[in-house]
């Protein structure tokens, strides 16, 4: 009985080493995998929605959005976003009817989340009654436009 | 379509602005269009027309005379 007892302890020895080292043979892969995998990588930035109004709210949304305005009405564009990006350039192009370019803008931005840019025009002497538009880009591409109209 | 008699519309004195609730980079930038002038594009972006030659200085290697900035020109605009 004794003259079985080192064989045995010597099988069980060899039994566990190889089971240990199949063991280590599957499991790094996926212990690594696991250990590497990066931090869920933000959204990228895109463009929601955009819309018109006349007034915009602290969040930088329209309150009311139209696409017709008076004369003498501030024109705001609220253009909501997602996603995160350290450095944006939203802009905004509004044109007249005849191709005219009213006024352009910019907003650089580095939004972290969910976000708002507002760009707004006036103009104190009223604006010409007509049919307009407002074109938005990002960092130089067409992301969207709305069409809105001047009545008298 | 437009009758071409009209006369164009004239948007020179179009006030614009803007905000966002994302935090701002370090650095924005403007398009010219015209009737626009240092001075004005200043008073927009800083509320002081007087601060019109840090934008000058921000974009000397576009502008060659302050007195003159042309339509399409898109300058940088320092933090106020």
């Amino acid at each position: 009985m004794h003259a079985h007892g080192p064989r045995v302890f010597a099988l069980s020895f060899a039994l566990t080493a190889i089971a240990l080292a199949s063991c280590k043979k599957e499991t790094p892969p996926q212990n690594e995998t696991a250990a590497a995998a990066p931090a869920p990588a933000p959204a990228a930035f895109s463009v929601t929605v955009i819309e018109l109004g006349k007034q915009v709210g602290p969040d930088k949304r329209v309150t009311s959005p139209t696409t017709t305005f008076g004369p003498k009405d501030t024109i705001h564009a609220s253009v909501a976003s997602d996603g995160a990006a350290p450095k944006k350039i939203i802009a905004a192009k509004w044109t007249y009817q005849d191709g005219q370019v009213v006024k352009e803008a910019a907003e650089t931005i580095a939004p972290t989340g969910p976000a708002a840019t507002e760009f707004h025009i006036s103009k104190p002497s009223g604006w010409p009654a007509g049919k307009y538009k407002v074109e938005i880009s990002v960092d130089g591409s067409p992301a969207g436009s709305k069409d809105f109209e001047v009545k008298k | 379509m437009p009758d071409s008699k009209t006369p164009k519309a004239d948007f020179s004195d179009v006030e614009s602005g803007s905000s966002s609730t994302a935090p701002p980079a370090s650095e924005r930038t403007y398009t010219v269009v015209k009737g626009d002038s240092l001075s004005k594009i200043a008073k927009q972006f800083y509320g002081d027309a007087q601060q019109w030659r840090k934008i000058y200085e921000a974009n000397k290697d576009q502008i060659k005379n302050p007195d003159l900035i042309h339509p399409g020109q898109t300058f940088r605009i320092p933090g106020a």
